[in-house]
């Protein structure tokens, strides 16, 4: 037979499960290597090391940086340019451009205003998406709608506003339908908040419904492990994790907490997932009243047509009803009939759509046995649920028979005793803010993944932030207000010499805006953003397929609404954020990359999106005051750049202007030319100093 | 001082390559991404054509002859079924079309191919083929790209990392007109591999190839003259203000602008198939309504691998089932049939004629296969069959004229000569010189690869 497919594709061989070793024995944590292993330790609190540049050091984290530097014998680059620094922070908090009269007091006063902002969630939102692999649509065989996932996306965003600690904003997306909520609102953001284990993709047409259940519980299970703890647990479907402590019969004690969860309504092809009601009573009831008035005009419509035929039967003195009886009725039961008809049709038209959210609730509690190589055809021995032991200190409890157990996972990967998920996060945040995490594999904290480049900075990080009652937040604050963050990202010949890939963080990274804030910005400066927040720019009909075989997709992407707001379709992503390293997003992903490709150039120069922006950007220069040209190269500058141009750059401009405008009117000197403005602006926004931070 | 991709480029291998043994030195990646390659050993074919047939043509209809079938025809089928199939079938259903004996090999075809039907000499069957997968989604993906629920590389992906290309003003990989459908971007997706190894699509199938181009490459509103400038004074821009900065970034970012300056010119023109003589458009179909589309499909990746595309796909695809007929058989069979046997045994002859074929290996498939077992209420469909279909190879490397294994005597189960599309993948990778075990990238910590951790090359079939 053909083996089982380690999908996790490591390419040692993976030899079947009854060959595999096993890592541990049952009932004791960690041994040997695996307990030496950093990411598996306890989480503590060094000291901060010495340093001679004292004068240097922001915030405490400026210690650990330093005191490497200063090792390495290499200098920090010196701060950055205010211009520079208030770019970034924007990029970083907003992902907006500094407005043109945005002033810059300090870096306290705009973190501190950016993140009170509500364009902060929206911006943080989006990372925790890609972790999530957050979709529209199901993407994968049968690429079916998920027109109701755009509500826990405006929950991401109204937890990054608000600042939800992150422990409680894990225990609600892994379980908060088994919270207890104060009101309406609380219970319906936390039935929202389970889209997180529904969200994935899914092989809805798969012909083996138990194959199709197994692999939703798979994939719950493999994204929460790369997402909140970053271990690859999907590894032990069918083997004992090679690398890391995770044997199979953990990875069944966990499936068992799935598969005692109702994610799918129906298995039947195309397959269902499960929806929570976030109707409020009234709501609800107003749905049965529209439903009963339906349902009764139904019956006087019926009785009505009774009683004609009736009356017909006599009048006409017919054995039967004739075919076709209606044609027969007097004109005015015709119009009668038409009457009560149309009020039907009316009522049909005007049902209240009652809001669903994609979830899950918990169903029939059970335990599952181990698959054996991740076949159910072989089942093993019948595996109590529980946490995974390598990660648990003291004596495993499994989990009792009246729950599924998965409150109580939530609260064991949300605690503060958990050694990964506090770390793994913390690790994410520093990825956002410097394009590369002090680990690098974000996702993968066990033995395949990256050592921390700074092993003390991340253990004093997460340790911070679980004192500071887990606040994102505070963290991002810590962070930017530091010296490291704030430097310059000119290397010094010495760092270049000596750490050409920055490792040490001597100086800040350069790196490419990505692809929302590209859109974002391209729309703000040319006076086209739409503010909106929150709900849907799409609105495709639940459960039906975005595009079939016919590879019609009729997703538009023409809304002037910030790029969080877009549709995400597996399979047919939006073609700027395809070409610009939006992640796919059927997987989870901490680190986008960051490519420099031709077609990004192509984008850039020839589409729709980059022509219609650069237009409205020149209307706009043309239209506003004031009109002296030198005077509209400021503004422009000011604009795309946050600066003011030399004489040089006016004077180059001004003749780039000049020059196009002969090229294509075939006369010389048209300042005002509006299609030679827009090819300006179309150069200056394709140029380093927009598309990448400095 | 010299550098490390200096000293790739000195030793040895002197023709501007890098060895495929150094690519995961990132540097020489990000540097050159498409660097054409020099590969594990000697390649036989140096470019692919991969002609992917939406929606599963039934092997038992087209090259696989199954006497006992024709025989058996309303009986029952002797041995069992798969525990899990896509939709039940009925009893045996012979095929409606004659098979004829053709070439010197005397390879049997049936009559919807009487045009591909003359070129089995060239031609290496493989009639032994599975998957695991009966849906469309899931079989397409595994076809493509190895793995039917996860996110992987596509092959084209995989060969485009491996070999680059062989012409710096195109892409390595391009699809024309690929089907959004089941799995869509992910079968030409680079998934974690650098984007510059992903596929470029020329539309997609909903668009008739006359009208297929890549995104963005032409420019509504500048002339070639008016984006000169611009990009001239981009360069100017980026020069004055990052001057100073020493990074690679930057640079690359200047010249893809200049590569896609170049693109704009090259890409439109392998589609200006004027130049192209009377002779090859009919020798495509491109002179027949029925033939039109397909034709123009094949003659573009000829175009495109005269240009040095690595891996060029075509898809028989339309706004219709293609070749899924659960019902309606004889006519879609024969419809889809008709549409594509005129393009490809043009696209065979075409490269012959230039000599092309030698070094360019076609490859012939769809998802699957189909059930020699009936389906729908006019006896007149097959279900999908994943566990026994047939694919064919042609040119570059393999043995002309010969066929490698078979299915059992009703055609349901590869019984002989099995062929995984694991191993379909690793003999393909073969074939361009590339060891399937070697060719890994890593990510999130581990090395993946094409086949996974499977496949065997199928050295029986190599010439």
């Amino acid at each position: 037979m053909l083996p089982t497919l380690c999908r996790y594709g490591s390419t040692m061989i993976c030899r079947l499960a009854i060959t595999c070793l096993i890592l541990l024995t049952a009932h004791t944590a960690l041994s040997g290597e695996d307990a030496e292993h950093w990411a598996f330790q306890p989480v503590d609190n060094p000291p901060l090391p010495e340093v001679n540049n004292k004068a240097w050091i922001k915030t405490p984290i400026d210690f650990f940086i330093l005191a490497r530097l200063e090792k390495a014998g290499l200098q920090p680059a010196p701060p950055a340019a205010n211009g520079d620094l208030q770019r970034r922070l924007h990029d970083d908090l907003i992902g907006l451009l500094p407005g043109p009269n945005d002033e810059f007091v300090s870096p306290e006063t705009t973190i501190h205003k950016l993140m009170a902002t509500p364009q902060y969630g929206e911006r943080w939102a989006r990372h925790w998406l890609d972790v999530v692999r957050y979709a529209d649509s199901n993407g994968l065989d049968e690429n079916a709608a998920y027109a109701n996932a755009w509500r826990y996306r405006d929950y991401v965003v109204q937890s990054f506003n608000s600042d939800k600690p992150y422990d409680q904003f894990l225990i609600e997306q892994i379980a908060g339908d088994l919270l207890t909520a104060t009101d309406d609102a609380q219970k319906h953001a936390n039935l929202i908040a389970t889209g997180f284990l529904s969200l994935g993709p899914k092989v809805l047409a798969e012909p083996d419904k138990t194959k199709m259940e197994m692999d939703i519980i798979d994939e719950q299970i493999d994204t929460l492990g790369r997402a909140l703890l970053g271990i690859t647990l999907g590894c032990a479907r069918c083997h004992d994790h090679k690398f890391d402590p995770v044997p199979t019969d953990d990875y069944y004690a966990l499936a068992g907490i799935f598969k005692s969860t109702t994610t799918m309504d129906s298995l039947k092809t195309i397959a269902k997932w499960h929806e929570n009601s976030l109707a409020t009573p009234e709501e609800n009831k107003l749905k049965e009243d529209h439903d009963a008035l339906i349902s009764s005009q139904q019956k006087t419509i019926a009785a009505f047509i009774k009683k004609a035929n009736e009356q017909l039967l006599v009048q006409q003195k017919l054995k039967q009803v004739p075919p076709n009886p209606e044609e027969k009725y007097s004109k005015a039961a015709k119009d009668e009939l038409a009457g009560l008809r149309e009020t039907l049709e009316r009522l049909e038209a005007d049902i209240p759509v009652l809001p669903f959210a994609m979830g899950v609730v918990d169903g029939e509690v059970t335990d599952l046995p181990i698959f054996v190589r991740g076949n159910y055809a072989i089942p093993g021995a019948l595996q109590q649920r529980h946490f995974p032991r390598a990660l648990t200190t003291g004596e495993i409890q499994p989990i009792g028979n009246d729950t599924s157990g998965r409150l109580e996972l939530a609260r064991w990967i949300a605690s503060k005793e958990n050694p990964l998920t506090a770390r793994v996060l913390v690790n994410r945040v520093w990825r956002w803010h410097f394009g590369r995490g002090l680990v690098a594999t974000t996702d993968n904290f066990g033995k395949l993944g990256a050592e921390p480049t700074h092993p003390e900075l991340l253990n004093w990080l997460t340790s911070w932030f679980i004192d500071n009652s887990w606040s994102v937040k505070k963290l991002n604050g810590l962070i930017l207000n530091s010296a490291t963050y704030q430097m310059s990202s000119q290397p010094s010949p010495a760092a270049i010499e000596r750490d050409p890939n920055n490792q040490l963080l001597s100086h800040a990274p350069l790196r490419r805006i990505e692809a929302e804030p590209l859109r974002d910005s391209l729309l703000q400066i040319s006076n086209l953003l739409d503010p909106k927040r929150g709900g849907y720019v799409w609105t495709f009909p639940n459960f039906e397929l975005v595009f079939n075989h016919t590879s019609e997709d009729t997703t538009t992407y023409a809304s002037n609404r910030r790029s969080i707001y877009l549709p995400v379709i597996r399979n047919h992503v939006y073609n700027l954020f395809e070409l610009f390293d939006f992640p796919d997003p059927s997987t989870v992903t901490g680190h986008r990359n960051s490519s420099t490709i031709a077609p990004q150039g192509l984008f850039l120069m020839n589409s729709p999106f980059v022509l219609r922006t650069t237009e409205a950007l020149a209307t706009r220069l043309l239209n506003e005051e004031p009109v002296d040209s030198v005077q509209r190269m400021e503004r422009l500058y000011a604009l795309v750049y946050q600066r003011t141009p030399s004489g040089q750059e006016s004077k180059n401009g001004l003749a780039f202007v000049d020059r196009f405008s002969e090229v294509r009117n075939g006369k010389d000197g048209d300042n005002d030319s509006s299609a030679a403005w827009q090819a300006l602006c179309q150069v200056l926004v394709s140029s380093n100093e927009f598309l990448y931070l400095r | 001082m010299i550098s490390r991709r200096d000293i790739l480029r000195k030793t040895a291998l002197g023709f501007g390559s890098i060895a495929l043994t150094s690519m995961l030195e990132e540097q020489v990646l990000a540097d050159k991404p498409l660097e054409p390659k020099i590969p594990h050993f000697v390649p036989r074919a140096k470019r692919v054509i991969f002609l992917f047939m939406k929606g599963g043509p039934s092997q038992v209809d087209t090259f696989e002859y199954k006497p006992r079938l024709q025989r058996d025809d309303g009986k029952e089928l002797p041995f069992a079924k798969p525990k899990v199939t896509f939709a039940p079938t009925g009893h045996l259903l012979a095929s409606p079309w004659k098979f004829t004996q053709h070439g010197q090999c005397g390879h049997y075809v049936s009559q919807l191919f009487p045009q591909v039907a003359k070129h089995v000499d060239d031609i290496c069957f493989l009639h032994g083929l599975y998957g695991t997968n009966p849906a469309h989604g899931g079989a397409s993906l595994k076809l493509h790209t190895g793995a039917d629920n996860f996110v992987r590389p596509s092959m084209g992906a995989w060969i485009s990392y491996g070999l680059g290309t062989e012409n710096a003003n195109l892409p390595a990989f391009v699809t024309i007109c690929p089907t959004l459908a089941h799995g869509g971007v992910t079968n030409w997706g680079g998934a974690f591999l650098p984007a510059d190894y992903a596929g470029t699509p020329i539309s997609n199938a909903s668009v008739p190839a006359k009208n297929a181009r890549m995104h963005h490459i032409t420019n509504p509103q500048w002339t070639l003259a008016e984006q000169r400038l611009q990009l001239d004074f981009l360069k100017q821009l980026n020069r004055d203000r990052v001057g100073n900065v020493a990074n690679s970034d930057l640079e690359s970012r200047i010249h893809s602008f200049e590569l896609a300056f170049r693109m704009q010119t090259s890409m439109p023109e392998i589609q200006e198939i004027g130049d192209e003589s009377k002779t090859t458009h009919k020798l495509y179909g491109l002179d027949n309504p029925v033939t039109e589309n397909f034709g123009r499909q094949c003659l573009l990746a000829r175009r495109f691998c005269e240009r040095g595309v690595r891996f060029v796909q075509v898809t028989h695809s339309d706004g219709k089932v293609q070749w899924d007929q659960h019902g309606d058989l004889r006519h879609g069979h024969a419809e889809k049939a008709s549409e594509v046997d005129q393009p490809i045994a043009g696209l065979l002859e075409d490269l012959k004629i230039r000599g092309l074929l030698n070094d360019t290996l076609v490859v012939w498939s769809g998802e699957f296969g189909r059930t020699p077992t009936v389906q729908g209420s006019d006896n007149d469909g097959r279900d999908h069959n994943p566990w026994g279909f047939t694919m064919w190879l042609a040119g570059g490397g393999v043995k002309g004229g010969t066929s490698h294994g078979a299915t059992d005597e009703y055609g349901f189960y590869a019984r002989q000569g099995k062929v995984h599309i694991h191993d379909f993948h690793a003999t393909l990778l073969y074939l361009l010189g590339i060891d399937h075990k070697q060719l890994t990238y890593r990510h999130a910590g581990r090395d993946f690869r094409l086949t996974d951790v499977f496949g065997n090359v199928v050295h029986d079939i190599v010439s």
